[in-house]
């Protein structure tokens, strides 16, 4: 075993020592958009979440307001170097090393935030131990701007496929579901007035919110673990799941319940009306909703928002009742 | 009006879930809608006009720095709108989805506004003051108080004239274009999905 590594394990790991700032950090990741901005991005809500660790690393370091600067430090002069220096100048290079540009997915940002007060751990140790030069010590924080940079990304690019492109809209099906399942179809027909209970209102988001929130603090939680116990690597903590698959799975179940929903939603426009409304009526009904299915088509396929397919369906519908003066009809 | 000062004030806290704190989907609108409806006495319009919100907006996605339509704005104006207003459920849909596309514009002026604080920051840790807190609680308050003013006074904005102006002629053109919305916000379901399975 070389001399540094005996000196590393010599030294007791600041963050996983009791009272652990782990706890605070995780707490504090909830926040990391806060303060969001276009300059850096998500910077202040990551420095906000990497605080008790640093606070923890560079142990002297001050907590909240510390108005009396020290007397060599010049109001806007880069940060020093810390070689041979004891915190609250390291620690203030820390803060300050950290107020760059960061961004990632919110839910994802643990397994940066870990990832990250590990590397710090790795630099105060070497720094206290005078293992790292000058040069050094630039090497290593230059090092660990990279990975987590790299980081920031790959976890981006996989959170917004996970929760944005397919969880979030699957909470919304499951809304839709529960609606179904508690004979809510007042979201379907927007002409029909029924008695439902305020609870199974609730129940429809809330089922939703309960399967997305408590996956989302899951791999906040074990993001920031894994990414602690794995800190220094350009790949750590990508293996903690097999996103590949989930997202996948995500996908295919989104699509089958979209498939089932508006099945079902067909089914209860013919079964609503059937025996209701004459033939006739029952067929503009649907002819119009397979209308709007087909506006909305073409406007994704020429590239516009639905926002251009409504402003199509308004125009229409105030040409043909307010200025043609159209008897009243709807779907529902 | 004490009613819609406190919807409003009660939305800008909702706000804060869907950027700065959390994100739980305490914002979304399928959420948000009944919770505010409940509390102006329209429980069952509110979660209509919540789904068909989310169901509309479902389009963007806010990745990066793109700020999409905000659809906790929509949901909230248009209840106010259908309670402060006496309006039409349809025409206060339609009223709170713009009014929640307009208001991207105001959270990219927060955002853009919130850039010119790391130069003060930097300066402050230099000078040994670290207080991130004070300033993301400054971000925190001024998200908050400058959507729940949003939102009240786009209400009142659509309040006021409507004491003057009659838009019954418009009524029945927009219960006719509310009925179509939930199949277009279900096509959008279908067609975010289809996008993915089907992509090579």
């Amino acid at each position: 075993m070389s001399d540094e590594v005996k000196n590393k394990n010599s030294l007791p790991s600041p963050l996983t020592s009791r009272p652990s700032p782990l706890l605070s950090m995780f707490l504090r990741s909830f926040f990391i958009q806060a303060g969001w901005n276009y300059e850096r991005l998500q910077n202040l809500g990551f420095v906000f979440s990497l605080m008790p660790a640093l606070r923890r690393i560079y142990a002297d370091a001050p907590r909240g307001v510390h108005g009396s600067p020290e007397p060599d430090v010049v109001q806007g002069a880069p940060p020093r170097r810390m070689v041979g220096q004891a915190a609250p100048e390291a620690f203030k290079s820390a803060v300050l090393r950290h107020l760059t540009v960061f961004n990632t997915q919110p839910y994802m940002t643990g397994f940066v935030i870990g990832n990250v007060a590990k590397m710090e751990e790795g630099l105060a140790l070497r720094l206290r131990s005078g293992q790292a030069g000058r040069e050094n010590s630039e090497v290593l924080e230059k090092n660990m701007q990279g990975i987590k940079q790299a980081l920031a990304s790959s976890f981006a690019s996989i959170g917004d496929r996970v929760f944005w492109g397919r969880l979030k809209p699957l909470t919304t099906q499951l809304c839709i579901v529960v609606w179904l399942g508690a004979g809510f179809y007042g979201w379907l027909f927007t002409g029909a007035m029924s008695e439902v209970p305020v609870a199974v209102l609730f129940a429809g988001p809330g089922l939703g919110m309960a399967v997305y929130g408590a996956f989302a603090v899951y791999l906040r939680w074990v993001g920031l673990k894994k990414g602690y116990a794995c800190g220094g690597g350009g790949n750590c903590g990508l293996d903690a799941m097999d996103w590949r698959k989930l997202i996948r799975r995500l996908s295919l179940a989104g699509f089958s319940l979209s498939l089932i929903i508006a099945l079902a939603a067909f089914a209860l426009l013919i079964e609503f009306n059937r025996g209701l409304v004459p033939a006739g009526d029952l067929a503009l009904k649907i002819g119009l909703v397979l209308s709007v299915l087909a506006v909305h088509r073409l406007a994704r396929k020429f590239g516009r928002s639905i926002f251009f397919a409504i402003g199509l369906i308004l125009a229409a519908s105030i040409v043909l009742f307010s200025v043609l003066k159209l008897p009243g009809f709807d779907i529902g | 009006m004490l009613n819609a000062l406190i919807t409003s004030l009660f939305a800008g806290l909702l706000q804060l879930d869907n950027v700065q704190v959390g994100q739980c989907l305490l914002s979304r609108p399928a959420f948000a809608g009944p919770l505010l409806g409940w509390l102006n006495g329209c429980p069952l319009e509110g979660a209509r006009i919540g789904l068909l919100t989310e169901l509309i907006y479902m389009d963007f996605i806010p990745i990066g720095g793109v700020v999409p339509p905000n659809g906790l704005v929509a949901a909230a104006t248009a209840v106010l709108v259908r309670t402060w207003a006496g309006l039409p459920e349809s025409l206060a849909f339609f009223i709170g989805i713009f009014a929640g596309f307009l208001y991207s514009d105001v959270e990219y002026r927060l955002r853009a506004a919130r850039s010119r604080w790391n130069a003060k920051i930097e300066a402050e840790v230099t000078a040994g003051v670290i207080n991130i807190e004070r300033w993301l609680a400054g971000s925190l308050l001024m998200e908050s108080s400058v959507t729940g003013a949003y939102i009240f006074v786009f209400s009142a904005l659509v309040f006021i004239p409507t004491v003057f102006i009659r838009l019954s002629g418009l009524y029945t053109a927009m219960d006719f274009a509310y009925s179509l919305m939930p199949w277009l916000g279900l096509s959008g379901l279908y067609f975010r999905f289809r996008t993915q399975v089907y992509k090579k």
